[in-house]
């Protein structure tokens, strides 16, 4: 399937789903005004790339310097669909990258994948260059 | 108002550590744009980033607040930009002895909301960190509808962001509303 590419905005992340590598990334910032809207056209193309990816490997990373509270709630939609994948036999590993000097994206990361299982989960802290 | 009197009201403010003050109609875009230079600002303040985004989260959280519940609104709510609803809100943002800062927002609401509101954000007062943590994931985990609109989630939000608990009061206004702030410290 076709790799989605989203630029992000002043309230919403980059998004780059290669999905022919198996390589997912959410960056940046998170708040839009209507976090539902915005992340529809994501949870669909994921959704349709997790339905076919079979016994295949997928990595994400969340590099996330600061999202609100309607978009926790997408961050995690896109955790349980991740999981489901690896429920099903998907090899995928989950990277939470976080600016060392905020520990509060380091706790978030924590909350938001705790309920993995199946998935691996990492907690990565990200160099320190602004 | 006199130039004198803005003048005194900007003096007042200042005096409290006033350093953004929004008070009128606020819709997304306004939080776009004051966003934007209250961000800039703790920049050139040279804050530390946990604490840049702290100020930043919380005061995303008391717009967002104010844009969804204040109950002094004008136009629909409806899709076009220039029909769309707009309600009416006061934002502060304060540094206090040049140390911390401080977010407050109020707006109007129903006599009816503030029992629920009192017993949502007395609860909140007394949780630890990790409660909130829990209560955070727990909020997520329930979905928007269990406390309307998700407004809860944006509450713990807030309390978990700040460094000390949330401050909340209710001003008299007339039959049928009052004046609904709260004062979080980061």
């Amino acid at each position: 399937m076709d790799n989605l590419y989203i630029e992000a905005t002043d309230r919403s992340p980059a998004v780059s789903f290669e999905f022919s590598k198996g390589h997912l990334q959410l960056s940046g910032e998170s708040y839009p005004e209507d976090a539902n809207g915005f992340y529809k056209p994501i949870f669909e193309a994921l959704d349709s790339y997790l339905d076919d990816l079979g016994s295949g490997e997928c990595r994400f990373d969340f590099e996330l310097i600061y999202f609100n509270s309607s978009s926790a709630k997408a961050i995690m939609t896109m955790m349980d669909k991740l999981e489901e994948a690896a429920a099903s036999g998907a090899a995928v590993n989950v990277h939470w990258r976080y600016d060392v000097e905020d520990d509060n994206m380091k706790e978030l990361g924590e909350e938001l994948g705790e309920d993995l299982e199946e998935a691996s989960f990492h907690l990565e802290e990200l160099d320190d260059d602004g | 108002m006199q130039a004198n009197e803005l003048h005194g009201l900007r003096t007042f403010m200042r005096g409290h550590g006033v350093i953004f003050a929004y008070s009128g109609y606020v819709n997304e875009q306004v939080l776009s744009g004051v966003g934007e230079a209250v961000k800039q600002k703790l920049v050139l303040e040279e804050a530390d980033r946990k604490t840049m985004r702290s100020v930043f989260a919380v005061f995303v959280e008391q717009m967002q607040n104010i844009i969804r519940y204040s109950a002094e609104k004008i136009g629909d709510h409806d899709e076009t930009q220039e029909g769309r609803e707009l309600r009416y809100g006061v934002l502060t943002i304060g540094q206090e002895d040049g140390a911390g800062y401080t977010v407050h927002a109020g707006n109007l609401i129903e006599k009816s909301d503030i029992r629920r509101l009192r017993e949502r954000l007395s609860d909140l007062k007394e949780m630890s960190h990790d409660e909130l943590r829990a209560a955070y994931k727990a909020q997520l985990k329930a979905g928007p509808d269990e406390f309307s609109k998700g407004a809860g989630i944006g509450f713990i939000e807030i309390a978990r962001r700040a460094s000390e608990p949330l401050d909340f009061d209710f001003s008299e206004v007339d039959d049928n509303h009052v004046f609904f702030a709260l004062r979080a410290r980061v």
